[in-house]
């Protein structure tokens, strides 16, 4: 993918040091949830009640979906993490009535809860589907108050919240880069959910770092953009998965999954 | 032709101003009624602005669900308001005349209502000021103007205002009528609301134009309200909400829906004041016929919608149909909606006895409204349920919760008591217009000619 | 930008804006070309803030995770003493500055609301949960009386005291305490993986547990192992499967693999977990067969003259496995001959290849075998001591540390169990485990438990065992206290880490190594010589010493204080020299025994009456049950199902199409031995002949978030062991499933639709070369 490092640069972005931009393997992602809740430790995130889940109104920035394929026993499963593209044209950002979500001079699409009025357009027109909207107010036992980090504000109900690429740490690195006047090397900053993962699945950095691991990565063979072809223009790149036993949708392949890998919307299709 | 009988002016001022000026029994216990719903409602109200939206059934797919789709449902009965009074005033559709002020006062209340739904639906009510208004310039938070969400209160403002202005412009003769006729606190209110309108030939000819232009002003207005109303979906990057016919296609439903409220809200005035002698047999028969009209090329558009879909094979656009058509929980409403918004009421206006029956056109008008609101129900919320390609996080469970039907119940309460309030204050049906109706009825043989009465200016 | 005075880039200023507001009577013209100050946007972040808010102090401190065995190193951040976030140590080998969801969710334990704040006696009946609030002068005065009064009594050996399996330190004091004083010490772990220890002995030849070098390996055989689960060390073998896949992200290690060398795995088990779902195949077997099928690998791969010269010797010569050739046991096994052989011929040819097994295979009445079996594999691929392969661990750096915890079977916890309802126990203390909860129903501990005249619990929640306690003397919890640890598995060298307290203890809690010597200090002779250290950590400081006098590792200084202060920093010592030593030659006989007949699995319950098998597994996050009370681990999706805070039974579509079962029906799982009644998961992966049921619910006491949820499977389950060891074997019990006619809505993260893929719009690719 050699136009990822390329990637937008979007209006009337003044050039800045930094694009910060993440790159996720789905070929190492073993849906452990470690970067969910990781996150969720981070960002001072809600807890997700059974309630929450009976009613699919859970939060997670970063979320796990898991695909099948096939029955049993040829049978697969398949994880990848979903977070906000940050996406260079995004669609949430026009929508939003009041400005509560703006791109950042470093390729960040930044909500500001302050702004928000809720009236979840945004949620609607992010094809990701990973702005959540708070429907109740955040409440923690009062001695859990203690782990609320104090870099991240707590949100009020009502409003969209979604990853922010920890840019609470972003910032802090920055300050960090001023102080010591010397550029941050690839790999000092890192956001919760690349952090804690085990596999390393997900990789963040510095597009306009030329020798990121994020802009090597991108260069491979297996990068791809997340639906594409709506001309999002997102700001993360996924490593496609690897299956040697892969047969896409076709017939017959010995002992690995072959027939109902994917399935094809009904009515009549090309 | 239609039936037509002559009335004497002081029986039109008697019978047209009997409501307001008397109240009957049945007043109190329709008050006392629609008040409770209304009580209710405003209870729910103040749980939803002081607990937020966790009340509703709403979920992390399904972000726009009841209070939206009653939202376009009362816009477009908003509509009809316009589209009888204005077209039918510049072709000088005779029948028109018994039925505008009505159809008007159903487009104030129902815009006014529609307007409540997203300041509800909003997480944070309290903040929607600074989404029509640019108040904070310290903070520099003005409305960003490339949302569709800000062209939408602005094309529904405009449009409340000219609705208003059209109504007041309308009631002004009768105003005068009823400060002559009235004393005391009623008789300032009327004679101020009046503004000293004296029936001067000077006067009525100013009314006249002012009437005519606002006619023609709203049109436009009119088609655009709903077309961008549409925009509100038409310009998101959900999949079933993107077809190009959109803008028509609401618009035209709007008309569909708004004439049969129109339709309905007839026969109510017909039922309650006895109005047998200004809302005759024929006004439901020119409705019923309209609505033939309308009705069937809302069918049409509904039909392109359906087939852009299918036939652009756009896959996820074909998903979201046949979520639509064939999925649980919409293959039950799917039907049902099909039957309530065209298949039942349209055969039986093709006969001419239902048309001209109260109780049928009343019947078969609230069920295209029926069918209506499950219209924009079915195009709101299946696409968001199965939006774009996460199967994973698709949820189809979205259910309205008491709450949300008490809203929806709460604004049929607010749009009745409305038009209940006013037709208590003003004439519902305009005495000048009815009398300009007999006037002009009125023909006189000159030679081998029949010429009308009275030559208009 | 950090400069709030100046105008957002590319905007507008506040000023201008006035200017050009005032200068146009159409505003709404101006809004389409403004833009907001840059700085609206930012979220304040603490450093960021003006300077008239208070901002904390903030510190990280390195220290051991204690959320499972593992033993990873963490790092937490702590800002005005009180603990924000766990991150993994960067430095520690074994999990290199990765986490898993559980070691996150420590904090959430530390603040959990429903800590017990001190010590407590019982008022009211056992298990009702009254408690009186004592101060620990009168609790441990009344612990020391008893233990005084019992020892005048001579019945030392009938105290009991109930821990988890300790290692490093705390295992030397309390086996120091336990026979200075006299009492029995049980480490009860009966979801363990005491079969793995023993299989690992008998062919390997070392009692401790080798390093699995996934990192190196080319071809992955794995029986079982839910190794990218919650299996033995979660967070080491995860990052270890990174590099195995597509080479290593780390930044400043950065080396991505190219396409032909990206590992392979084959998954081998009776159900699907996270592990096989990452697999490129995915092999399902008859649950207690996979030691068969090694054997039949091993046979193609010996009749074919794949096998490791060497190996095939051990094994007993080229013909030693003829018995179990694939075409005789395929049927027992339940896959096809032809697949066995391509997956041997597969395994014999790839260089290097590794063949683990634990999990599900270790829950069967003939579990050593099989996994003697497995690990034989790896003899027959030569790889031992080879990168890629099976790399022996050496023993803990310092002397005087076992090698081999204490760890009780099954069977050593029926025989307590007896002791105990007959009154053969005076006393039971318990800390750090949970036998109520933790033991098969069928044993009845809770029912023996009343009987004992005296039950102490040091746990700081309340949870089913510490409810039926006379005496509660909550110990601090991890953040709080020192300790150490010494990681077994370790990677492969020495290592030794330390936990340091990272915050003040935060309710009138004690470290219960602590109370062990002050208990030891006041017990007097001959304890109080056994253990003459007055703090746990004065007994670490000096037991640690020797790592500074050998002047080798990680930690080099000159001055011990200096040398003990650089290893907290560093969250402990290694030393990558020290690796293991290969000792398979003492394996020759255990293995050889290998050709004789391999044991059928038995199982309780027929297979008219109980058509199932029930495989049961540790949950991702919730483990056997003791992190059930933390709701980031409850509300975090369990990888295959999404489910959460719940237990669930996972069905086979077909099964569930045949008996009128969708998600969320409630159905009764009956065993011989009880019933339990789950929703159900109608689950692709789920064999039509097995029921899977995730182990971690059914707290009847455990705090707000963790009781009255799900059900917990071992109350069913028969008391069979793995011959061998006497390990539980929970996995030995078939099942039958009857409608309840019962609905819930099972609380999961996935939606209501079928997840497969749309073919179109296939947002997850996949490729098939690297
Ligand atoms: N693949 C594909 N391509 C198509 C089509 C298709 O069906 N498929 N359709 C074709 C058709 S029919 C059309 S009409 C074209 C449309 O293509 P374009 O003409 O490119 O239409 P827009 O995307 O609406 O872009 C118009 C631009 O004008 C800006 N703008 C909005 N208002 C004003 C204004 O008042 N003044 C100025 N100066 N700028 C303004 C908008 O912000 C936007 O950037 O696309 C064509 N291209
Ligand atoms: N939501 C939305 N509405 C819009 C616009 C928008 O961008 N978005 N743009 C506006 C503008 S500028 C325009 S020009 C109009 C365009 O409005 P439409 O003319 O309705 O444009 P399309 O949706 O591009 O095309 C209509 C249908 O024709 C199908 N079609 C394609 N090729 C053929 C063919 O060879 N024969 C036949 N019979 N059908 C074919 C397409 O698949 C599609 O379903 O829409 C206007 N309205
Ligand atoms: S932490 Fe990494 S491997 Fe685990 S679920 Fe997240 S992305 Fe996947
Ligand atoms: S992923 Fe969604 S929320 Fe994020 S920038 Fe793109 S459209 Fe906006
Ligand atoms: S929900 Fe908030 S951020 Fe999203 S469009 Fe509405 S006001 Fe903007
Ligand atoms: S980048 Fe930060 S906010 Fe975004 S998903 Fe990862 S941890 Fe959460
Ligand atoms: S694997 Fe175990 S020790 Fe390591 S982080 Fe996870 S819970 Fe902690």
């Amino acid at each position: 993918m050699a136009d990822a490092a390329q990637a937008p640069v979007q209006s009337g972005a003044v050039d800045s040091l930094h694009k910060w931009g993440m790159v996720i393997d789905v070929d190492l992602c073993t849906g452990c949830q470690a970067c969910v809740v990781a996150c969720q430790a981070e960002n001072n995130i809600p807890l997700n009640t059974a309630d929450h889940f009976v009613k699919h109104r859970a939060m997670e920035w970063i979320r796990i979906e898991r695909y099948w394929e096939g029955e049993f026993p040829n049978v697969k499963a398949r994880f990848i993490p979903v977070t906000c593209q940050h996406c260079g044209n995004a669609p949430c950002e026009p929508v939003c009535p009041v400005y509560a979500i703006q791109h950042s001079t470093e390729g960040l699409n930044v909500q500001t809860y302050n702004r928000c009025v809720g009236t979840r357009y945004c949620g609607n027109n992010c094809p990701y589907s990973v702005r959540v909207f708070n429907w109740e107010p955040h409440r923690w036992p009062e001695s859990l108050h203690a782990q609320l980090n104090p870099d991240v504000t707590v949100r009020t109900q009502g409003l969209i919240e979604k990853c922010s690429m920890c840019l609470q740490r972003i910032n802090r690195a920055k300050r960090e880069e001023a102080r010591q006047g010397r550029p941050m090397a690839d790999g000092d900053l890192q956001p919760a959910c690349a952090q804690a993962c085990p596999t390393s699945a997900i990789v963040f950095g510095d597009w306009k770092d030329r020798n990121s691991r994020i802009n090597r990565l991108a260069n491979g063979t297996r990068a791809y953009h997340m639906l594409d072809e709506l001309g999002t223009q997102p700001n993360l790149v996924y490593l496609k998965k690897v299956d040697p036993n892969y047969t896409g949708h076709g017939p017959e392949h010995a002992g690995a999954p072959a027939q109902h890998a994917t399935r094809s919307l009904p009515v009549i299709s090309g | 032709m239609q039936e037509w009988r002559e009335l004497s002016s002081p029986k039109i001022n008697d019978d047209l101003l009997k409501f307001p000026l008397h109240t009957p029994m049945w007043f109190w216990v329709a008050a006392a009624g629609l008040g409770t719903v209304i009580g209710a409602g405003t209870i729910s109200f103040a749980i939803m602005i002081g607990g937020g939206l966790q009340f509703l059934g709403y979920n992390n797919q399904a972000q726009w669900a009841v209070l939206i789709t009653n939202f376009v449902f009362w816009i477009g009965i908003s509509h009809a308001g316009v589209m009888i009074s204005a077209i039918l005033r510049l072709t000088q559709a005779e029948w028109r005349r018994p039925v505008t002020r009505g159809a008007e006062i159903l487009t104030v209340f129902s815009l006014a209502t529609a307007m409540l739904m997203p300041i509800l639906h909003s997480g944070r009510p309290w903040r929607t000021l600074y989404w029509e208004f640019p108040f904070d310039f310290s903070r520099a938070i003005w409305p960003d103007v490339r949302s569709a969400l800000v062209w939408d209160p602005s094309a529904i403002f405009t449009y409340l205002l000219s609705s208003v202005m059209f109504v007041y412009v309308a009631l002004i003769p009768d105003l005068s009528v009823a400060r002559d006729r009235s004393l005391g606190v009623m008789h300032a209110i009327y004679a101020a609301a009046a503004m000293g309108f004296q029936g001067t030939k000077r006067q009525w000819r100013l009314q006249a134009i002012a009437g005519i232009l606002l006619s023609a002003l709203i049109l436009p207005v009119f088609v655009s309200v709903h077309s961008i109303v549409s925009w509100d979906f038409a310009m998101a990057l959900v999949p079933g909400w993107h077809s190009t016919v959109f803008p028509p296609y609401f618009v035209i439903g709007a008309v569909h829906s708004g004439v049969s409220a129109v339709a309905t809200l007839m026969a109510i005035l017909r039922w309650i004041f006895h109005l047998e002698d200004y809302i005759t047999d024929d006004h439901f028969d020119s409705l019923g016929r309209l609505l033939v009209v309308v009705s069937t090329t809302w069918l049409f558009f509904f039909g392109m919608d359906f087939y852009y879909g299918i036939f652009s094979r756009d896959e996820m656009e074909i998903g979201i149909w046949n979520l639509r058509i064939f999925e649980p929980p919409y293959n039950v409403l799917f039907p049902l909606f099909l039957l309530t918004a065209y298949l039942i009421p349209v055969p039986l206006w093709l006969f001419r006895n239902v048309r001209r029956s109260v109780k049928w056109m009343f019947w078969t008008s609230i069920c295209v409204n029926v069918g209506m609101w499950m219209e924009r129900y079915i195009l709101i919320v299946p696409p968001l349920s199965n939006k774009q390609a996460f199967p994973f996080s698709w949820v189809t469970v979205y259910q309205p919760q008491p709450i949300e039907w008490l809203l929806v119940a709460f604004t049929f309460a607010i749009v009745s008591t409305g038009i209940l309030v006013f037709s208590k204050i003003f004439p519902i049906i305009p005495l000048f217009d009815i009398k300009e109706g007999q006037t002009l009825r009125r023909v006189v043989q000159v030679g081998r000619r029949t010429v009308p009465g009275v030559v208009r200016d | 930008m950090a400069d709030g005075s100046r105008g957002g880039q590319g905007g507008v200023t506040r000023r201008q804006f006035l200017q050009a507001a005032a200068t146009t009577s159409a505003g709404a013209v101006v809004f389409t070309g403004c833009q907001i100050p840059a700085r609206e946007f930012m979220i304040q972040s603490r450093p960021q803030m003006a300077e008239d808010i208070l901002t904390g102090y903030e510190n990280y401190y390195a220290t051991v995770c204690r959320a499972c065995p593992a033993g990873c190193g963490t790092i937490i951040r702590v800002i005005d003493g009180q603990a924000k976030k766990v991150e993994g140590n960067p430095d520690h080998p074994l999990n290199l500055g990765k986490l898993c969801a559980r070691g996150q969710a420590t904090v959430q334990e530390q603040y959990h609301p429903d800590r017990l704040q001190g010590p407590m006696k019982r008022t009211g009946d056992r298990g009702s949960g009254s408690f009186l609030d004592i101060s620990w002068d009168e609790a441990l005065d009344t612990l020391r009386g008893r233990l005084e009064q019992i020892r005048r009594q001579g019945r030392q050996s009938e105290v009991a005291l109930i821990t988890n399996p300790l290692r490093a330190h705390r295992h030397f004091l309390v086996e120091r305490f336990a026979a200075a004083y006299g009492l029995q010490w049980h480490a009860l772990d009966l979801t363990g993986e005491a079969p793995l220890r023993e299989a690992a002995r008998r062919a390997f030849g070392s009692e401790i547990l080798p390093e699995f070098d996934f990192q190196n390996a080319r071809y992955v055989l794995s029986f079982g192992a839910d190794f990218l689960g919650p299996w033995l060390s979660q967070v080491h073998h995860s990052v270890e499967y990174g590099r195995f896949r597509q080479g290593d992200y780390r930044a400043g290690q950065f080396r991505p693999k190219t396409s032909p060398q990206r590992g392979y795995l084959v998954q081998v088990e009776p159900r699907l977990t996270a592990t096989g779902a990452s697999a490129d195949e995915w092999l399902w077997v008859k649950p207690g067969s996979e030691g068969l099928l090694a054997l039949a690998i091993g046979q193609v791969m010996l009749a074919g003259g794949a096998a490791d010269a060497e190996g095939a010797r051990l094994v007993g010569g080229p013909r030693a496995l003829d018995n179990y050739a694939p075409d005789r046991v395929w049927e027992q096994i339940g896959v096809p001959a032809e697949r066995i052989r391509q997956i041997a011929r597969a395994f014999g040819t790839q260089r290097p290849a590794l063949a683990i097994g634990g999990g599900t295979v270790s829950t069967h009445t003939n579990s050593t075998e099989s996994l003697t079996a497995i690990f034989a594999l790896n003899l027959l691929a030569g790889n031992i001591g080879r990168a890629g392969g099976v790399l022996p661990n050496p023993g803990p750096a310092i002397n005087g540390l076992t090698v081999n915890p204490r760890r009780d079977s099954l069977r050593d916890w029926q025989s307590l169990t007896e002791r105990i309802r007959g009154g053969g126990i005076q006393a039971v203390l318990v800390k750090d485990a949970n036998p109520v909860f933790d033991s098969p129903g069928a044993l009845r501990f809770q029912e023996a438990l009343a009987n004992a005249p005296f039950v102490a619990s040091f746990s700081s929640f309340r949870d089913e065992t510490t409810l039926m306690a006379d005496l509660i003397l909550p110990s601090h919890l991890p953040l709080e206290e020192w300790g150490d640890d010494v990681p077994d598995p370790a990677p492969g060298f020495q290592i030794h880490t330390v936990q340091q307290p990272t915050v003040r203890p935060l309710y009138d809690t004690r470290s219960f190594w602590d109370v062990v010597l002050t208990l030891g200090e006041e017990l007097g002779s001959p304890i109080r010589e056994a253990l003459p250290w007055p703090t746990f950590k004065d007994l670490l400081r000096e037991r640690i010493r020797p790592l500074h006098t050998e002047g080798r590792g990680s930690v080099r200084e000159t001055g011990f204080e200096r040398f003990w202060v650089r290893m907290l920093q560093q969250g402990g010592w290694w030393d990558e020299g020290r690796t293991g030593e290969s000792r398979q030659a003492a394996a020759v006989p255990d293995v050889t025994r290998l050709t004789s007949t391999f044991p059928a699995p038995q199982f309780d319950g027929g297979d008219r009456d109980y058509p199932f098998n029930l495989v049961l597994f540790p949950h991702n996050t919730l483990g056997s049950g003791e992190n059930a009370h933390l709701p980031w681990l409850q509300a975090a999706p369990d990888p295959m199902t999404s489910a959460t805070w719940q237990t669930w039974v996972e069905v086979n579509p077909q099964t569930a199409r045949e008996m009128g079962l969708i998600e969320g029906d409630i159905v009764g799982i009956e065993t011989p031995r009880g019933r339990i009644d789950l929703p159900v998961y109608v689950h692709p992966a789920a064999s039509p002949s097995v029921l899977a049921v995730p182990l971690g619910q059914g707290h009847t006491s455990y705090g707000r978030w963790a009781e009255r949820r799900g059900a917990n499977p071992l109350d069913i389950v028969a008391p069979v062991t793995d011959q061998a060891t006497g390990a539980l074997a929970y996995g030995a019990t078939r099942a039958r499933l009857v409608k309840t006619g019962r609905r819930m809505s099972l609380p999961k993260y996935e939606g209501t639709a079928e997840s497969v893929q749309i073919e179109e719009f296939q947002i997850l690719k996949i490729t098939r070369d690297a």
